[in-house]
């Protein structure tokens, strides 16, 4: 048996690996997915009067502190027993909609966008933002980083910093939203909106209008039927801010809806000893291994599973999408027929921007945002409190429990990447299966074909802050397991 | 909004990860006072991926204060050097890889106003896995010279840049 190891070096905590066992046939024995994390972070959160957390937790992730913010304030309303006022719900709600807006262009563009904009097989050195520029035009490269900075300005209104939000606080929020914020807020929601009509547009063009890349999307290198997790509201629409908890089945079919305080009845976590990031599953189903289909409680959480686990957009432009999304891939414009397409997560984030951009407006232009009334002072404490927003990357759960002060004495975090831990790993495999057979030369290509497996989930590695010098090579070795004896090395930016 | 400064001391790091959080302490005592008659602002910053490329739009220079592990220093040891010396990343395989470098060359390829002059200055790190909010004592030995750094930096940009 020969052991193939896929290395992306990661500043924090070391690295994440991808190890593939190979028979001595080729045939593909086994697929191993590592993932490092902060470890102990949860333990470092004990001690620590609760409101710290809404600052601290976004210190995990340097690339979407603003789901942590949400998250974490969510918790901390609980844990103090808060009811937020309306507008500072719907203070939070656009403040997050908005930085959806911004995330999700940055991956369609910078990440997701190569594979089809420049082709799966392009060279490393076109597959790039870069790559996509100079086959769309400059001009889109602009209105890239201009979506970015809209997003950027509102989180600086509401949020109160430019770079990630601070003004989430137990029962409402710090800070007011002025009439002439508000107007300008209304200018930047009409400016996404236009902006989501030009990516619907690039999806058209570049994506749907090639046959051989829909192929690729529904090619089953690339498809795993396991359930689907997202946030709906009372209608099952979907919602990032707030809502419940639904899942449902590779066969459409409502596995359960749940409040999130209630999380632990419907989700375990499996445990392997290779890894230090856990394996969630649903409990009422079990694990069963790295196997999907209805009897194995492995989900997904992630834009496709969201649009899955949904009755639909509650935004006209976003609902449209959503329709056209299924009918194209199912045949059933409903959504009741779940797409099972691990590549499809590229449009499905694509409606959900759609949706950002539309919600974004639609609070803008709610009166209400500019009420005084922002801020409940809690009365009492509870002792613990469950917060779950959907980050663009998953369903994201904190968990608190606190002594009578508000000092923390337990805290439990489910992140995006972990809920997709074994789904990743099904997807490397997969497509693994497919690409790698005896006697095969590792190409560039090959390493790509593989890694479009799992960056559709855009797995955030537990980082912390940002990476310097930047780097993060992928290596990719096969070895021959008797002999310890390396085969072949492929790397990238090593 | 006002316009940016021509000067900007962008410090990176992780004020909860042992010593990435070297960048928020610098950009910390600068804040307390020392600089406030220098004309560059002094921005803290927990980011990574795009975020870099909203903070460095519209700057002229720029110092980058931030941690490194070149495994061929002592701890403590302060790196200086441009930003150009590093590489950008091209293919990127999560939103984590949008580093510094390839920031800074999307940036100029989108012909956004991308700061003439970038030095990095980054001290030999010694622990970047342990969740603490303490920096080694051979990284928080380096501060006091890194503060030096960071003023001569900005005197010696001042006068070539006129704010």
């Amino acid at each position: 048996m020969k052991s193939i190891v896929i290395d992306p070096i990661t500043r924090l905590e070391g690295h994440g690996k991808i190890h593939l066992f190979v028979n001595d046939d080729g045939s593909l024995a086994n697929c191993y997915f590592q993932v490092p994390e902060l470890r102990g972070f949860e333990q470092f959160c004990v001690g620590r009067p609760v409101e710290e957390l809404a600052q601290i937790t976004p210190r995990i992730c340097g690339v979407c502190p603003d789901a942590h913010h949400m998250a974490s304030a969510k918790a901390i309303d609980a844990v103090f027993g808060a009811t937020l006022p309306s507008a500072a719900f719907k203070l939070r709600n656009l403040v997050y909609n908005a930085f959806y807006a911004g995330d999700h262009t940055t991956h369609f563009y910078a990440l997701g966008g190569p594979d089809f904009v420049c082709g799966p097989d392009a060279p490393p050195a076109e597959r790039n933002i870069l790559g996509v520029i100079a086959k769309v035009g400059i001009d889109a490269g602009k209105k890239v980083i201009a979506q970015r900075a809209r997003g950027q300005r509102i989180i600086e209104i509401i949020g109160g910093k430019k770079v990630h939000p601070v003004t989430a606080l137990p029962g409402g929020m710090s800070k007011r939203v002025s009439k002439e914020e508000q107007a300008e807020l209304i200018k930047i929601g009409e400016e996404m909106v236009e902006f989501s009509k030009f990516t619907i547009q690039i999806v058209n063009d570049v994506v749907l209008a090639n046959t051989a890349y829909v192929d690729l999307i529904l090619s089953d290198t690339y498809a795993h039927k396991t359930y689907n997790m997202g946030l709906v509201d009372a209608n099952n629409k979907v919602n990032f801010y707030d809502g419940k908890v639904r899942v449902v089945g590779p066969d459409g079919k409502e596995h359960c809806k749940y409040e999130p305080k209630n999380y632990l009845e419907y989700v375990a976590e499996h445990v392997e000893p290779y890894s230090y990031l856990k394996y969630p599953f649903l409990k009422k189903i079990g694990w069963k291994g790295f196997v999907d289909g209805v009897d194995s409680g492995v989900y997904k959480a992630s834009p496709l599973s969201r649009l899955n686990a949904s009755d639909g957009m509650v935004t006209p432009l976003a609902q449209a999408e959503y329709e056209r999304f299924y009918e194209t891939l199912t045949k059933d414009k409903s959504g009741k027929t779940p797409v099972n397409a691990t590549l499809a997560t590229h449009w499905a984030r694509v409606v959900e921007l759609v949706f950002a951009c539309e919600a974004t407006l639609a609070l803008a232009k709610d009166d209400e945002i500019t009420s005084d009334k922002i801020f409940s002072p809690p009365q009492g404490i509870v002792g613990e409190g469950v917060g779950i927003v959907e980050a663009p990357r998953g369903t994201l759960t904190h968990h608190y429990k606190t002594d009578k002060s508000g000092i923390v004495t337990e805290a439990n975090l489910i992140v995006g990447t972990t809920n997709n831990n074994a789904p990743i790993t099904m997807s490397i495999k997969r497509a693994a299966e497919g690409l790698v057979k005896k006697g095969t030369q590792i190409t560039d290509g090959i390493l790509n074909r593989i890694e479009m497996a799992f960056r559709a989930y855009d797995p955030c590695f537990g980082c912390a802050t940002h990476t310097l010098p930047g780097e993060m090579p992928m290596e990719l070795v096969i070895h021959d397991a008797e002999s310890g004896e390396i085969v072949q090395t492929a790397r990238r930016n090593c | 909004m006002t316009s940016p400064r021509p000067l900007l001391v962008l410090c990176l790091g992780n004020e909860i990860v042992s010593d990435d959080r070297f960048g928020p302490e610098v950009a910390r005592r600068l804040q307390d006072g020392t600089l406030l008659d220098l004309p560059a602002d002094v921005v803290f910053a927990p980011v990574a991926g795009f975020h870099l490329l909203d903070l460095l739009t519209g700057r002229k220079r720029v110092l980058i204060v931030d941690t490194i592990r070149t495994g061929a220093a002592k701890p403590g040891t302060l790196h200086c050097f441009p930003a150009g010396a590093l590489t950008p990343s091209h293919h990127l395989t999560t939103s984590h890889q949008v580093s510094l470098p390839t920031a800074l060359e999307l940036g100029k390829q989108l012909s956004l106003e991308m700061p003439d002059v970038v030095d990095v200055l980054a001290v030999e790190a010694q622990d970047l896995e342990t969740l603490s909010e303490e920096l080694t004592p051979a990284v928080y030995g380096a501060l006091e010279q890194a503060l030096d750094f960071v003023r001569n930096w900005i005197r010696q940009n001042s006068s070539e840049e006129p704010s």
